[in-house]
């Protein structure tokens, strides 16, 4: 009822140059890809934290790079704000606009238009689903390294927005290693190349500034990406625990060995139970405290198999229960399916679901998971631990009812303290999946008012209006938010009073 | 706490995202609003109040969905995608009614009395070899095309049962076969299974008795009431299924389908008849089910080239994959060839074809595509839309093959192999 008043005072209200932007629109990109109507809006209002809400004023779905630029140039002329949005899988509310706001959605820009063998790059529209990349690059003996959980769903464009990283940019790094060049089209509707062919900056590394702003910067059309040789040789370990502890703690003895493991996960009891009720189960020791998968690769496959036995006796002195090998590439791709999976299956737990994202020093892993035990079992909530163990890069899901009264403010409360003792603990606020809406809040415990105003400094000289994508990352609108900052010394992070945390709090990462 | 039906089967949903790439009407369209994630939206804000059931635009994209659910095996936390899209067609129904086209087709189709005249008249056009002839793209010229590629052995000849081995005679020629007991199995016969596929129904009880079934009829059977049920017409639904159910009766005998649109539907009225049926659910079977049990026994060798599509509400609804395999594969020398897409919906979807025609198109493009390069000679599905649907499109795009069911290729391989004799 409340959706559908707001949408008649909206339609009441609406200017007449909203009238008629959604005429221009749709000269544009054709009538059918001009989305006005309530529930159409409405199926734009989350993301993949459905925590956040926001409907968008228009929803636009441009089919070329001729359109998304047109789009973008009529809507810097009539100066309104919009933002660019993938396939809606991001974790922070950072694709939602809000009812004054057009959506540009760009699920139709999902051809690869070209792919270079001898040079191991592809040149894809922002539209194209992560893995269909590396199902076309495979004939070529290629693929397209980072691999988000949600990689079956999730588009480029929005990997290269949030800088997305992914199980295996342990050792290939996250989205920002694999983007050699991008045309990008910005706010006024200026189209703008960043990066060389070759990879390396000409000049400034533009390419670096863009990957990871989160869609404030500009719409990416075309994205250049480097494509890796397919491992020749794959080992892929899965070590059960009776302790989140030790799992920890062998975390960083794994990586204390000088391999490094292609890829090093973690999934505590809750996630394993969701993972083995549901078709992606993979047989991962229900009664285990947690479990870690690891995965070793390279080119010779007795380098990998020493490598992989290495790790193994490892994983066995530092308390592994056992350790198993996955048999054939079979098994491997079960083992991999359940824990890329594990995210969606978290509905079997409960209705809501909240997933936090955080980074912090590896060896603080078993203080902080233990942290994040407690603070769960204070609130009386579900909280289910998968992760990228092997860059400390915490992915704590919360799982609630949120018909019952008053769980949902537990559950920010819960956040807000896990985040704190992430940040007490000499981490930060996101690993992957950006600031977006939902760590705008935390922003301010991270950086003082000089670094903040700095950041939104850099915004301006892409977007100097603040109209793609407003309100996300940078915390200008509100100033209680800026209130809260101290003008500490640069760099320094800021203390709150609401941290509760076993955790000394640390200087800059600076510090010598 | 309120009976929430099936709303409730929708709650496990977390808005991740990963069946998208699953949704053939996603593909076709990119929009949200077309996906079962967007969808679920759209069934919570009606179950919740927030959006009306008639709205125009609402409705329009749930009318859009296939009905396929091919979301729901790609779904990490089991999200009942189907059971949501019942309830919530169902309250749709319930404010705007059934569209004109929809009723007349359900009525045409299903109606007792009107049903037997429109079949018989199809039967009689279809043997003129005009509406085969007539088979394109547009609506009439679709339709056509749809009618042509229901006839038995349309487009015979192009593959031929092959004798190896120098010629001689299968061995083992007696029916049913020494080693297997014969037990009984019901057949349950459906509206336009028994309208227009008589020769699949005929092929499913010779294939069923050489691998030791014994095919009783049960003359008081009706419709199974899908496509009431697609319709949002969920009372009519229900009402067919008590009859049914009381037609097959208490028995333990399985009731075989060669239907998999019939087949979900039945396997369904556990849920929709809650719990008078569970019984009733448990028995019924894919008659490619009660073959591969069998094994199924081999016939004689068919030299043809032969696509599989599994049918969505075979696949995903029911989740068999296997069984239909297995009774191509007891068939000598047939090449069974697999299309990456093959999994993905043909867009025939019950009513969908009529009632859709450019989003059913826009989805068996991409299909049809894939089976121009893979060149098959013979599409096997096991569902009367499918056949339908594919054996229309691949005549309209000048494919050369034709859609069967699998258990007409095996019953073919029977013959050649003097089973029959």
């Amino acid at each position: 009822m409340r959706l559908a008043f707001a949408f008649s005072v909206y339609y009441y209200l609406m200017p007449r140059d909203v009238a008629s932007l959604v005429d221009t629109l749709a000269e544009i990109v054709g009538p059918r890809h001009v989305r006005t109507a309530l529930p159409e809006r409405v199926t734009y209002a989350k993301d993949g934290l459905p925590t956040h809400r926001r409907v968008p004023g228009v929803v636009v779905l441009p089919g070329s790079r001729d359109e998304v630029i047109a789009v973008v140039r009529l809507l810097g002329a009539l100066g309104m704000p919009f933002v660019p949005r993938g396939a809606g899988t991001g974790l922070s509310g950072g694709a939602l606009a809000d009812g004054d706001a057009v959506l540009i959605v760009l699920t139709r820009l999902n051809r690869i238009l070209k792919i270079d063998a001898r040079n191991r790059l592809a040149v894809v529209e922002p539209g194209v689903v992560n893995v269909r990349l590396s199902v076309a690059a495979a004939p070529h003996g290629l693929q397209y390294t980072p691999d988000p959980s949600s990689q079956t769903a999730c588009t480029i464009g929005g990997n290269v927005a949030e800088n997305a990283g992914g199980p295996h940019c342990l050792k290939y790094g996250v989205t920002a290693t694999h983007v050699l060049a991008l045309e990008v089209a910005l706010a006024d509707g200026r189209v703008v190349e960043l990066g060389s062919p070759g990879g390396e900056p000409w000049g400034p590394d533009l390419v670096g500034l863009f990957v990871g702003s989160e869609g404030n910067f500009g719409v990416a059309t075309r994205i250049a990406v480097r494509l890796l040789p397919v491992a020749r040789a794959v080992r892929t370990l899965l070590a059960d625990f009776t302790s989140l502890r030790t799992a920890g703690e062998a975390v960083s003895a794994v990586i204390a060995s000088g391999i490094v493991p292609a890829a090093l996960e973690m999934m505590d009891q809750s996630c394993i139970q969701a993972v083995e009720d549901s078709v992606y189960a993979a047989g991962y020791p229900r009664d285990a405290a947690a479990v870690l998968l690891a995965e070793l690769d390279g080119a010779h496959e007795a380098a990998v198999a020493a490598d992989a036995e290495t790790i193994e006796a490892v994983l066995r002195a530092h308390g592994a229960r056992s350790v198993l090998v996955a048999a054939d590439a079979q098994q491997r791709e079960k083992l991999w399916l359940g824990r890329k999976k594990a995210f969606g299956a978290m509905g079997r737990l409960s209705r809501d679901l909240v997933v936090q994202d955080a980074v912090v020093p590896r060896s603080t892993l078993p203080d902080v998971l233990e942290t994040i035990a407690r603070i769960a079992a204070e609130y009386g909530l579900t909280v289910s631990n998968v992760f990228h163990a092997g860059d400390g890069n915490l992915h704590p899901n919360i799982s609630f009812d949120g018909r019952t009264p008053g769980l949902r403010e537990r559950v920010e409360a819960a956040s807000a303290e896990i985040m704190a003792t992430c940040i007490a603990a000499g981490g930060t606020i996101t690993g992957e999946h950006g600031i977006g809406l939902d760590k705008l809040r935390y922003m301010p415990l991270l950086f003082d008012g000089d670094s903040l105003a700095a950041m939104r400094a850099v915004r301006h000289v892409w977007d100097p209006e603040e109209r793609v994508n407003p309100g996300k990352v940078v915390p200008v609108h509100a100033c209680r938010e800026w209130a809260g900052t101290r003008n500490a010394e640069r760099g320094t992070r800021n203390e709150s009073p609401d941290v509760r945390s076993d955790f000394r709090v640390p200087t800059s990462a600076l510090e010598t | 706490m309120t009976d929430r039906g099936g709303f409730a089967a929708l709650d496990p949903c977390v808005h991740c995202g990963f069946c998208l790439q699953a949704c053939p009407t996603f593909l076709a369209t990119g929009d949200e609003a077309d996906s079962p994630r967007g969808r679920i939206e759209l069934m919570r804000a009606i179950e919740a109040g927030e959006l009306s059931p008639d709205d125009p635009a609402l409705v329009l994209h749930l009318d859009r969905c296939l009905g396929c659910r091919g979301c729901e095996p790609v779904c990490p936390s089991g999200v009942g995608y189907g059971r949501g899209l019942a309830a919530a067609r169902a309250l749709i129904t319930s404010r705007r009614g059934v569209p004109p086209l929809a009723r007349a087709a359900l009525a045409a189709l299903t109606g007792p009395g009107l049903s037997r005249v429109v079949y018989a008249l199809a039967r009689a056009l279809r043997a003129t070899g005009i509406p085969r002839w007539l088979a394109g793209w547009g609506r009439m010229r679709f339709a056509m095309g749809m009618l042509g590629a229901t006839a038995p052995k349309v487009g015979g000849g192009r593959w031929r049962s092959v004798k190896v081995g120098g010629g001689s005679p299968p061995r083992n020629l007696h029916h049913p076969p020494p080693t297997s007991t014969t037990s009984p199995v019901l057949l349950f016969r459906g509206c336009v299974m028994q309208g227009l596929f008589s020769h699949v129904h005929d092929a499913t009880i010779r294939t069923l008795e050489v691998n030791g079934y014994a095919v009783r009829e049960v003359p008081e059977q009706v419709c199974c009431g899908a496509l009431h049920e697609h319709a949002g017409l969920e009372r009519d639904a229900r009402a067919l299924a008590r009859l049914n159910v009381a037609a097959f009766g208490d028995g333990d005998e399985p009731i075989v389908v060669n239907s998999a649109g019939c087949g979900a539907m039945l396997k369904e009225y556990g849920h929709l008849l809650d719990p008078d049926a569970v019984g009733f659910a448990a028995r019924v079977k894919d008659v490619t089910e009660l073959l591969a049990v069998r094994g199924p026994r081999p016939g004689a060798p068919v030299d043809a080239t032969v696509a599989y599509d599994p049918p969505c509400h075979l696949l995903h609804a029911q989740r068999i994959a296997e069984p239909p395999e297995q009774v191509l594969r007891a068939i000598p020398v047939l090449r069974l060839v697999k299309t990456p897409d093959a999994a993905q919906c043909c867009g025939s979807a019950g009513l969908f074809t009529l009632l859709e025609p450019a989003m059913s198109r826009a989805v068996l493009a991409p299909k049809l595509e894939t089976l121009a390069e893979t060149r098959p000679q013979v599409v096997a599905t096991g569902n009367p839309g499918c056949l339908m649907q594919l054996g229309a499109g691949l005549a309209a795009a000048g494919i050369p093959a034709v859609a069967r069911h699998p258990v007409e290729l095996l019953d073919e391989s029977y013959a050649a192999a003097g089973y029959y004799a």
